[in-house]
């Protein structure tokens, strides 16, 4: 057994479970976090923000039944450890569980990262230079360039998971990201386009290797492909989604109402639906959080559940919700993985990781051919859902008009509007060229953001509402 | 650490955090000390679903240093307020100041246009931190306001929960000329979620209040009234065909449009040439009756502020005056960069640069009930809900999911959803056409209903 290094006594944590667990309890635990992140941020040719954070803390959590109990503090000193303890079984009265644990380690099953702080991996000057080489190459690109915004951030964070029976859980979780914006100009017109990419690796990844450039000529392209856009049509239409970063369509049409919270409460347009077609035969989706490296993956969810690969809709057939353990376990069924928090500050929810649609057998190029009338979306920006209604959006950044299979013209950002529990009905080619994202997702749900992934191969949907001004 | 009272704790750490930065080599620091408290509990159904208690603290430090270009500065927070922590802090700040790039503009803190110390006392005993609910209150307002929900209509078949919650917070902020000033608030909040009908006819909808004082929160029962009306009259709602048409947006959707047009006027946007009014200052963007102003100390706004991040002294501000844009908003940076004066409106987290917040932001009202808009505007939507992220603040084009009514001879008819509402923010400022009566807050936000004309609306058939 290895020791650990505890910003609290194991004594200490012992005692706040011995404090904190009611009697009939179902589960508890502690969560203690530690994290440090470093941004560099360029604009105007110059590095001219360094910014860092360094947080630790501790939540307590107590569930029982359909009731659960959570306070967290950041003082990492008795009074205000045991008054978090206190408060997180307020919501039991009663006798405590008579019982004294014992800690012992485990292992997490997955060792998908590194353990150690990418932030090591690079000096900060390195990645001032870094920043530097992307002003540079974007201006050099294009005179019409007149402001690069660059940043790149390391952030690590060790988490300790310590459980009801006494088990202490580690798991050490790196994450990068490099964000690229740029703002072009033409006769006073002016566009903007981004590009970033990132995922639980070294930074030096992102230093060396063609990555940064790549992205830099891509956040280029994007903006002054804006420049020649046109009002995007306003209506019903056919519509081509490329593969990667598209997969957000799947994130907000389905991903969300498959959460276990929801449909535990019947809240969820998908609710009561195991079983059901949803989606077009040879549609099949899977939320995967351990996938070597990504963003979205854990060697373990915030609750100590190893992530795994669960498969929601095979063969447009809906097969599972993605479950935490209180709602598995309401619910009669296993945790998959999915139960996670933003930091020790928040509450477990049932969250996505990496949720993608495999692929299919449609060659890309033919799926474009085939659209008659009709908009191509090739990149996107954020989306939302009402879970309820299952109405959600996504908005373009990259789209273009297509008539008789050819691309006619770009068109301007226009939001996407469709209804979750049908749209993947209307799915009528699937493209062999699956793709994840480049690592740039953040998932909101009750106020909290986690890293998260999106994928899919190319993908034709018969009709979806584009909400654009032109005719 | 000793148990003093919170202020001089959070005063002093601010203070002392400023010290080490100087004596670790920063030529110029400011300092803020953050202390946040709160609890909060979840009914549903009648019963507890969750109880949250939080107790964080946070220190944040920017510090400048010379360099033989001018000056560079770096930021940090940490949560460890120990002396040693406070110390690796500094030390750390100074460090990454040295790796920026110095910046000729740069505006170091010292010398900003601070409140008196008569100021402070003065907004410290005209400002009390109001007494906190306890959680038994805010479970049984929160009960209260789920079974109001619940009983107000058969049609109401489930509930997310009602949850009720209160949190105060102190910041404590000193820089470097020896200024150190605080402020307190607290709030409370009071919120339900129900969903009406069943199956594939699913609507949710919500009702919320908060406020510094419990006198001055809704009641339980009128949230839960609204939050269940609201749920129910979405049932039944389909898309609509795709038109031209006027959109008049209910008070807490013209929000947002207020938030689009801080946004654009924002300083430091407006200097990064990312902003569609980046040469509107002193121009009309909006209808002669239109008249925005900035208020940081009204009775009802949860947005008090005496000094902002940088402890510039707050202002009252008129921002549209009769459809005029008077100039853009500012910290002292940006200020210095657009010749201007810092209008007090710097915004700070514990690490990260400065950024622009309003304090309490007030569209003043027109003299029309809505029933009254609706007949002069005839046919149009009236939007309830927004989803999505669809707007470039760059250009102003604008795209979001929306739901609502159908407006048809002056009346509204059917409920409405599946559709996006498109145009463009210059345009549609221009366009506002009517402007309601009902003004209401929302928090640190105050608008009444408002109808914008030429809008595109996209829904199915």
């Amino acid at each position: 057994m290895t020791q650990m290094n505890l910003p609290v006594a194991q004594e200490t944590l012992s005692q706040m479970l011995d404090r904190m667990v009611p009697a009939g309890a179902d589960d508890a635990d502690l969560y203690l976090e530690q994290s440090t992140s470093e941004s560099l941020a360029l604009e105007e040719g110059r590095v001219k923000h360094v910014s860092a954070s360094t947080h630790q803390g501790i939540g307590a959590r107590v569930i029982k039944g359909e009731v659960s109990g959570h306070a967290y503090t950041d003082r990492l000193e008795s009074p205000a450890l045991m008054e978090c303890a206190r408060a997180a079984r307020a919501i039991a009265e009663g006798e405590n569980k008579n019982r004294s644990v014992s800690i012992h380690t485990g292992q997490p099953e997955h060792q998908l990262y590194q353990a150690s702080n990418p932030a090591l991996s690079a000096t900060m000057p390195e990645r001032k230079e870094l920043l530097e080489k992307v002003d540079r190459l974007a201006r050099s690109i294009d005179p019409r360039v007149k402001q690069v915004f660059a940043n790149v951030s390391a952030s690590f964070s060790t988490v300790h998971l310590l459980r009801m029976d006494g088990t202490l859980l580690s798991d050490n979780r790196p994450l990068v990201r490099l964000n690229i914006s740029i703002v072009v100009e033409q006769n006073g017109k002016r566009e903007t386009g981004s590009a970033g990419g990132g995922g639980r690796f070294d930074l030096n990844r992102l230093l060396e290797g063609s990555e940064t450039e790549r992205l830099t000529r891509e956040a280029v392209r994007l903006a002054l492909l804006n420049l020649d856009a046109i009002p995007a049509p306003a209506g019903p239409m056919p519509v081509v989604l490329g593969p990667g970063w598209p997969g957000i369509l799947l994130h907000e049409a389905i991903g969300h109402g498959l959460e276990g919270d929801f449909n535990r409460k019947g809240s969820s347009a998908f609710s009561g639906k195991i079983g059901e077609r949803v989606a077009a035969p040879g549609v099949t989706v899977v939320d995967d959080g351990s996938i070597a490296e990504r963003r979205g993956s854990l060697n373990m969810d915030d609750e100590g559940t190893p992530t795994g690969c669960t498969t929601l809709i095979e063969d447009g057939i809906l097969t599972a919700y993605m479950q935490d353990r209180q709602n598995a376990r309401l619910m009669g069924v296993e945790p998959t993985g999915n139960g996670r928090r933003e930091s020790y500050a928040h509450p477990v929810l049932p969250r996505m990781t990496n949720t993608f649609m495999l692929a299919g057998h449609d060659d890309p190029k033919e799926i474009l051919a085939s659209l008659k009338q009709g908009l191509y979306a090739v990149n996107f920006g954020g989306g939302q859902v009402d879970i309820t209604s299952g109405k959600f959006v996504f908005s373009t950044s990259e789209a273009y008009l297509v008539e008789n299979g050819e691309i006619k013209a770009p068109v301007k950002g226009a939001t996407l509007i469709g209804n979750g529990p049908d749209v993947l009905t209307r799915v009528s080619m699937i493209g062999n060229d699956l793709q994840l994202d480049p690592g740039v997702g953040t998932c909101g749900k009750g106020g909290q953001a986690v890293p998260v992934g999106v994928g899919q191969p190319t993908l034709k949907i018969d009709e979806m509402v584009v909400g654009g001004t032109g005719a | 650490m000793s148990r003093k009272g919170m202020n001089s704790d959070m005063n002093e750490i601010a203070s002392r955090l400023v010290d080490m930065a100087k004596s670790s080599g920063a030529v110029d620091a400011d300092a803020l000390a953050v202390n946040d408290i709160g609890e909060s509990v979840c009914i549903r159904n009648g019963r507890i679903e969750t109880v949250e208690r939080e107790d964080s603290r946070a220190v944040g430090l920017r510090a400048f240093i010379e360099t033989s270009e001018g000056l560079a500065f770096a930021s940090a927070s940490s949560s460890d307020l120990s002396d040693s922590g406070i110390r690796a802090l500094a030390e750390q700040v100074i460090t990454m100041a040295g790796i920026s790039a110095a910046d000729p503009d740069a505006m170091p803190p010292s010398g900003a246009d601070h409140p008196s110390d008569r100021e402070l006392a003065e907004w410290e005993a005209g400002h009390p931190l109001n007494e906190a609910w306890t959680l038994e209150a805010a479970r049984e307002a929160a009960l209260a306001c789920e079974e109001a929900a619940l009983g107000h209509s058969d049609q109401i078949r489930n509930s997310e929960g009602a949850e009720a919650g209160f949190s105060s917070s102190h910041v404590a902020y000193a820089s470097a000329d020896g200024f150190c000033g605080q402020y307190k608030k607290s709030s409370l909040a009071l919120s339900v979620s129900v969903i009406a009908g069943t199956g594939d006819q699913m609507q949710r909808d919500y009702a919320y209040s908060r406020a510094r004082q419990v006198e001055k929160l809704e009641s339980p029962q009128l949230i839960g009234q609204e939050a269940a009306e609201r749920a129910v009259r979405r049932v039944g709602a389909h898309s609509i065909s795709t038109r031209q048409t006027t959109v008049v947006f209910e008070p807490r959707m013209a929000t947002s449009i207020l938030r689009h047009l801080i946004g654009a006027i924002n300083g430091r946007s407006v200097l990064q040439k990312r902003s569609f009014l980046a040469e509107s200052s002193g121009r009309i963007v909006f209808p002669e009756f239109i008249r925005i102003e900035d208020n940081p100390d009204h009775p009802d706004g949860l947005g008090n502020r005496l000094f902002d991040g940088e402890g510039t002294r707050c202002r009252q501000r008129t921002i549209i005056d009769s459809g005029k844009l008077t100039g853009f908003l500012t910290d002292r940076y940006a200020a210095a960069r657009l010749k201007s004066e810092p209008t007090g409106h710097a915004r700070r987290g514990l690490t990260g640069d400065i950024s622009i917040g309003t304090s309490n932001l007030i569209l003043q009202p027109g003299e029309m009930e809505t029933d009254t808009i609706l007949r002069e505007i005839g046919s149009g939507i009236l939007i309830t809900e927004m989803m999505g992220s669809g707007v470039n603040g760059v250009t102003g084009d604008y795209s979001r999911g929306a739901a609502g009514f159908l407006i048809e001879d002056g009346e509204i008819t059917q409920p409405v959803n599946e559709i996006t509402i498109a145009g463009n923010l210059k345009e549609m400022f221009g366009n506002i056409s009517h402007l309601g009566s009902d003004l209401t807050w929302f928090g640190s936000t105050a608008v009444p209903t408002i109808a914008i004309s030429g809008m595109t609306v996209a829904g199915q058939a």
